[in-house]
Formats: C-alpha cells, sequence, structure tokens
C-alpha cells in the first residue's frame, strides 16, 4: 500500500497513479504532515485551506 | 463554532489514530470536523470537534490513545502547522547552525549562502582549520544563534 500525495491539490491518494480529487497525475511519495477533512463544511480548518472535499491530505508535499 | 482538543498518542502512531478515528466519527455520526498530525508534534493529533463529548465519544476504547491533554486550543495557536514553510526560509546568512544529521553531525558552522528553492545551505564549520564550504538540507540544521555575524 503506498500512499502518494498529489503535487496540485494535496490531496492522498493510496494505490493509484491519478489523483481522484482533481485528476492530476503529478504523485509524490514525498510528502509530511497529516490532515483528514471529515465535514469540509463546518470545518473552520478546512476552510482555511480551501477545501471542499472530505478527504486525507498532505500538509506539506515535495 | 469549532473546539480544538490535543489528544495524547503513542509515538509514530498518530496516523493510525487518526484513521480509526475517522471511521468512528463516521459510524457514529459525531460532531468532529477535522484530524490533524503535524510531522513537528510527535505523539499528538489536534482534533477540531463541536464539543468535548464528541471527542470523548470518538477516541473511547481506541487503541495508541494515551488520554486528552486538558483544556482546548485555538486555531491561532494550530495555524502555523496547517501551512509549514521550508526550513530555508527561515535561515539566514551568517547565522550560527548546529548540522544535526550526516557526516558532519554536532558541528558548529556558520551559514554562507541559502537556496531556498532547493531548501539547502552552503554552510563553514566553524571548527575546521581550513573553512571549507560544505552544502547541507536545511532541514538537517537547527539554528543556535541568529545574530547574523560576518
Amino acid at each position: 500500500m503506498t500512499e502518494l500525495a498529489c503535487r496540485k491539490c494535496k490531496f492522498i491518494n493510496i494505490d493509484s497513479t491519478v489523483c481522484k480529487n482533481c485528476g492530476s497525475t503529478e504523485l509524490t511519495r514525498e510528502w509530511y504532515g497529516y490532515l483528514i477533512i471529515i465535514d469540509p463544511e463546518k470545518s473552520e480548518v478546512a476552510k482555511k485551506l480551501g477545501i471542499k472535499i472530505p478527504g486525507k491530505y498532505a500538509l506539506k508535499v515535495g | 463554532m469549532s473546539k480544538y482538543f490535543a489528544v495524547k498518542t503513542t509515538a509514530n502512531q498518530e496516523r493510525v489514530v487518526a484513521n480509526l478515528m475517522e471511521m468512528t466519527v463516521k459510524k457514529y455520526r459525531l460532531g468532529v470536523y477535522s484530524v490533524l498530525a503535524p510531522r513537528e508534534l510527535k505523539g499528538y493529533v489536534i482534533v477540531e470537534a463541536e464539543k468535548m463529548e464528541d471527542l470523548l465519544t470518538a477516541i473511547r476504547g481506541l487503541p495508541h490513545v494515551k488520554g486528552v491533554v486538558k483544556g482546548e486550543t485555538a486555531l491561532a495557536e494550530i495555524e502555523h502547522f496547517l501551512a509549514p514553510r521550508k526550513a530555508a526560509e527561515q535561515i539566514k546568512e551568517g547565522f550560527k547552525v548546529e548540522i544535526v544529521s550526516g557526516p558532519f553531525k554536532g558541528e558548529l558552522a556558520v551559514v554562507k549562502r541559502v537556496d531556498e528553492a532547493k531548501n539547502e545551505i552552503t554552510v563553514e564549520l566553524i571548527e575546521a582549520v581550513v573553512p571549507i564550504p560544505v552544502t547541507v538540507k536545511a532541514d538537517h540544521v537547527r539554528i543556535v544563534d541568529k545574530s547574523e555575524e560576518v
């Protein structure tokens, strides 16, 4: 199981070569910081980072 | 209005705890909105929740959870985890640094050049007889003195 973060939207994809969030193919193994957004409508953290889709995100990529 | 709590976990199990919490929250539809596990904060996860009770239900019985830190924290206090700055951006020429990994571990050095794009810095070891420039990753040094003496 490899967790790859998208360079564009920081979404973490598991065993995928294409980002399931934005469709980009620029995925990287080099990321750190872990953020799970469960409810993007109510979460202030999600609003601050401009996240609208629930899921797992990296805090920093590359 | 969300509240922020810190949950103590076993070191290096922060992501496991975060994933398990996500599952319980979805299962019981609790008022927990996000879970944050910054690399800088070992052994803790930060949880954004509606109220303390929701958080306590979410972590009840979970492995690797050691407890909840008393009191709550504010968004302003965790903001800096959300947008981590590159290590090189915090280092300026002339800073005294200690190298914390690699063959020069433990050596003190003075910063000569900073490459923010590559996240690398070039330093000269203080104790070396002949000053040789060494390029290291900015994450591999710790700032000792910011006085910018040249």
